[in-house]
């Protein structure tokens, strides 16, 4: 780039503090709003729910019409070639997972397992071989193995699928202004979808089976690896790029040559980041034919809790496993910092050989020894067999029972967390928007969202909470609205006050670190499950949930966004004889208010996402409808509980962008 | 002689509708104004140059000057908006993909301000790289990497990465990378400006040895003047994006164009940048011409201890043909004319 670009561009851009910050009298202006609707609902509560003139009453039956239709074309003898098409591409999908569960079956259980942690030991190292071994370890001692290589095979498939998409789709963003132009708006769309919403579309096209589950779990593992290769190929530094190009390197060249050898980490870190966003999918897919520990948890969450938490407690495993694997492997294979001289490089090439060959012979001797395809759950005649599964459900079961015991210590303080959390958050709030008057709830929020946001995030909030009450889920909408309110608040809360205090002390930051990282890479369903217990009132697990998913995001951006503000100024009031306080609150806390609007806007997203995943286990809204949709084959219902979630949404992301006008987690 | 690099009318505009300011009124406004106005910001306006073989060309300027841009649009790294550029007679504006790079294949080469060196290749891959992407056989092109890194001296690196080297010798490897393909021309864009003065020098010394060994042409951006005067047979001073000044060192020197070159050379010691041609003077009437003979092409400094020998003034000459005399006065009053 030239020095005069560059110049002009930091003339053009005007300082943050030009603009009236978004707080200033906005507070005011939306308190006023809410007061207005305060008093229409005290006013005329319960008197105008939605007005069923204006709902279409005979969609649901109008799509359930539909599904049945759909049914009859796709078993037809002659089929229509979409239907053909998307049949062929369910088989292959299906096929693809099978063949993979067979390969690893193939394996034996030793085999899988060797080949697993030699791998990873030649490319990612001790440590995260370690790891991998402890991974394997506690998928036979749980006697979940044939579980846990389904869902591997599961894993395997989408991943690479995923990538298979998203990494040539990233280098052509990396590359190309107009392709990254074109992809950022679809893969900002992509992510503020909850999982839950697309569900219901995947089964219409897939039908229940591997093939839907794999295709749930692509779309929301395929934008982070379209992102981060992108940035990697955008983050190869422009003088090597044009280097190379003065060189006269062809395209073709300059991309096999110069960008991905030099985005290799972050490509590779795209490929951990699928990883962990598809295993996070792995319950969620459960739902819809995905089989393995999914499966395992969505069974366990109503007949035996004790067997859930256990194939949690090992998707958890995995997922960390192959977090810290892939992790080392992109930062040990680094050609750029690993500088191998021609010894080195001869001993790792032995390594390889030697990995290799290990693979075989332990797979041979596996074979010819009679290994059994799975670790055996129990002794058989010839084997003899050690698992701790009974002794890890006796002690899940007998931990379950000390937090449900009423006399127990734990209890009193969940117990009384829980009731306060209904009864002075989410009851009020809920009957609030729920009984309020249908046109003074939809008029104020949409105010609301012009004041916050400006015009068009206003008309989008009207026309999406219009087709809410349209398609006649108004009531349920409102229900889990008032859900993500309240688990936004308590999200954003602790996360202000964690992000400060981390920002503020480094001792803080560096203990907040790992907690975060765990809570990151935690499968959604998998937060709800222990607070089923912890939390006896049915809502709140979902809630509780929410916020743990949610806080950490903000705590990263509002630390992120305190460290950001310029030390200058930080400096000057520190001349001025400020205290620290006064530093903070005058000065850090001004300046670092976009990054916290920032934090709003991404976890309301991530709290909604999970919000709506409690109504498998009863917090009733629109995840509801959506369950019962999957479970019990309402379809109708289903679709239009997923559309409203959507719309949901989207509303709330525009909203919640408040005035800053480029997001900052885009492509470039 | 057939100049090598022959650009007319080169313009560079940056922003929209980039292409329909040149040839319009708006062309002629001041930056800022056109800025202002267009949203655009011209980079390089109207700018025109020849450089002959074997000649060193330097284009000077402050930071934003333009002159980056410039020497991108010679093998259009940055595609120019107007104008016409010809290197060793091929029109490099008309040029297709395939000829430009076959122009920036084996015509030119160029020399980055950070260098631009592949990070996860050697020493000897980075400098064979313009010979692999060429098709180059890999025992062939080490070969001729391992001699051109012994030229630059770098063989004992050769097996290295770039972050384990200095900044002067990561800038070694750039030249020798560029050197490599035995370019007609090297493009240098501010190639020692990261580095620290004594290895800068160095690296300067190492051009000049460079280039006078291969008789290359180049084309070297800097923002130092010391540089410029030290290197360059001809100097182009940018400004804006346009050229207000080129000349030989000397001319610029002690004929700045206007007051802006004025205060870019002020500081010049002139007595070692002005030959006697500019100090001279014509003899007076009855003055006895028996002093000292110089070439009138003798930088001042030089001419001291012929005159500090003599009390006859020294006579300047060209081809045996006496110009002008030069005397103790002229020569102090130069000197005392410097930092002035």
């Amino acid at each position: 780039m030239s020095g005069v670009v560059a110049e002009a561009s930091t003339v053009v851009t005007t300082p943050a503090l030009s603009h009236r910050p978004w707080w200033r009298g906005q507070p005011v202006q939306v308190a006023l709003v809410i007061a207005a609707m305060w008093l229409a609902y005290r006013a005329l509560r319960l008197e105008y729910p939605w007005p069923s003139r204006l709902a279409w009453e005979t969609l649901q039956f109008e799509l359930d019409r539909f599904q049945v239709w759909l049914i009859e074309q796709r078993s037809a003898e002659d089929k229509n070639v979409v239907f053909a098409v998307f049949d062929g591409f369910r088989a292959l999908i299906d096929d693809l997972v099978r063949w993979l569960e067979e390969l690893l079956l193939w394996l034996t259980w030793v085999g899988t397992g060797a080949a697993g942690t030699l791998l990873v030991w030649r490319f990612g190292g001790l440590r995260a071989a370690l790891i991998t071994l402890a991974a394997f370890a506690l998928f036979a001692l749980t006697g979940l193995w044939a579980e846990s290589v389904q869902t591997l095979a599961l894993m395997l498939a989408a991943v690479g699928l995923s990538l298979a998409v998203g990494i040539p789709l990233g280098i052509a963003a990396g590359r190309s202004r107009q392709v990254a132009r074109f992809l950022t708006p679809v893969l900002d769309a992509a992510q503020i979808v909850p999982a839950f919403a697309y569900l219901m579309p995947v089964v219409i096209l897939f039908s229940v089976g591997p093939a839907a589950a794999v295709v749930a779990t692509m779309v929301y593992a395929i934008p982070p690896s379209v992102r981060i290769t992108a940035l990697g190929i955008r983050g190869v530094p422009v003088n090597t790029v044009e280097a190379a190009a003065s060189m006269g390197s062809t395209r073709t060249q300059m991309l096999t040559k110069v960008q991905l050898p030099l985005a290799r980490r972050m490509v590779l870190l795209g490929v951990n980041q699928t990883i962990l966003f598809a295993l996070s999918m792995v319950v969620i897919a459960g739902l819809i034919g995905g089989g393995g520990l999914g499966a395992v948890v969505n069974s366990g969450l109503s007949s035996t809790p004790s067997v859930a938490l256990l194939a949690g407690l090992v998707i958890v495993v995995m997922a960390i496993a192959l977090d810290r694997a892939t992790e080392a492997i992109a930062e040990r294979t680094d050609p750029a910092r690993r500088h191998l001289d021609a010894a080195r490089l001869r001993i790792v090439r032995l390594q390889t050989a030697a990995v290799a060959a290990g693979i075989v012979v332990v797979i041979a001797a596996a074979k010819l020894a009679g290994v059994g395809s799975t670790y055996p759950a129990a002794a058989g005649v010839r084997q003899r067999t050690v698992t701790a599964q009974e002794w890890l459900l006796t002690r899940i079961q007998s931990v379950l029972d000390y937090v449900q015991d009423p006399t127990s210590w734990i209890f009193s303080v969940t117990e009384p967390t829980g009731i306060f959390i209904l009864q002075k958050l989410l009851l009020p709030l809920q009957q609030f928007l729920v009984e309020g008057p249908w046109f003074t709830t939809l008029l104020g929020l949409t105010f609301v969202a012009f004041v916050v946001s400006g015009l068009r995030p206003a008309l989008t909030t009207f026309v999406m909470l219009g087709a809410i009450g349209v398609t006649g889920v108004w009531g349920l909408a409102m229900d889990t609205l008032s859900q993500v309110l309240v688990a936004t608040l308590i999200a954003v809360v602790i996360g202000v006050g964690l992000g400060i205090a981390a920002a503020e002390s480094k001792l803080v930051s560096k203990a907040m670190r790992p907690v975060n990282d765990v809570l990151q890479t935690l499968p959604q369903l998998v937060y709800i499950i222990p607070f089923i217990y912890l939390m006896p009132v049915s809502i709140v697990p979902g809630i509780v949930a929410g916020v743990l998913y949610a806080f950490p995001v903000v705590v990263r951006l509002v630390e992120r966004g305190l460290h950001d503000v310029a030390p200058q100024s930080v400096e000057a009031a520190g001349a001025f004889g400020a205290t620290r306080r006064q530093v903070l609150t005058k000065v850090k806390i001004p300046l670092a208010g976009d990054a916290i609007m920032l934090g709003v806007n991404q976890g309301i997203i991530m709290v909604l996402a999970v919000v709506v995943i409690g109504g498998l286990v009863g917090s009733g809204g629109l995840g509801y409808e959506v369950a019962q949709g999957l479970v019990r084959g309402y379809f109708g219902q289903g679709v239009i509980a997923s559309f409203a979630i959507l719309a949901l949404g989207i509303t709330l992301d525009r909203v919640t962008q408040g005035t800053r006008k480029a997001r900052k987690e885009g492509l470039g | 002689m057939e100049p090598l690099i022959r650009a007319s009318g080169v313009w560079k505009v940056f922003g929209p509708k980039a292409d329909r300011i040149v040839g319009t009124p708006d062309a002629a406004l001041e930056r800022a104004e056109l800025r202002e106005k267009t949203g655009c910001v011209a980079a390089v306006r109207n700018v025109s140059f020849e450089v002959l073989p074997g000649e060193v060309f330097v284009v000077m300027g402050l930071s934003g000057s333009g002159k980056s841009t410039l020497v991108r649009t010679l093998i259009r790294l940055i595609e120019p908006t107007a104008g016409e550029i010809s290197i060793g007679g091929r029109d490099v504006r008309a040029a297709g993909a395939a000829e430009l790079r076959d122009l920036r294949r084996n015509d030119v080469a160029m020399i980055f301000q950070h260098f631009g060196l592949l990070a996860h290749r050697r020493v000897i891959d980075n400098v064979a790289f313009g010979l692999e992407i060429r098709g180059m056989p890999k025992s062939e092109r080490l070969s001729r990497a391992r001699e051109v890194l012994r030229v630059v001296g770098l063989e004992d690196a050769a097996d290295q990465f770039p972050d384990q080297l200095s900044g002067g010798m990561q800038q070694r490897v750039g030249v020798a990378r560029a050197f490599a393909g035995n370019p007609k021309v090297m493009l240098y864009d501010e190639p020692f400006s990261a580095l620290d003065p004594l290895i800068r020098r160095d690296m300067q010394d190492e051009v000049c040895r460079l280039q006078v060994e291969t008789g290359q042409t180049m084309v070297f951006i800097t923002h130092d003047l010391s540089e410029a005067l030290r290197l360059g047979d001809r100097i182009a001073i940018m400004r804006d994006g346009a050229i207000v000044q080129l000349g030989t060192p000397e001319e610029v020197v002690g004929a700045p164009a206007d007051e802006y070159v004025e205060n870019f050379v002020r500081d010049v010691p002139r007595s070692q940048v002005l030959t006697l041609r500019w100090v001279m003077r014509d003899p007076e009437p009855g003055e006895a011409l028996d002093g000292p003979r110089l070439d009138v092409g003798t930088i001042v400094r030089n001419a001291i201890p012929a005159l500090a020998g003599s009390e006859r003034p020294v006579l300047a000459v060209d081809d045996d043909r006496v110009v002008g005399v030069v005397d103790r006065v002229s020569v102090l009053e130069a000197i005392a004319g410097e930092g002035g």
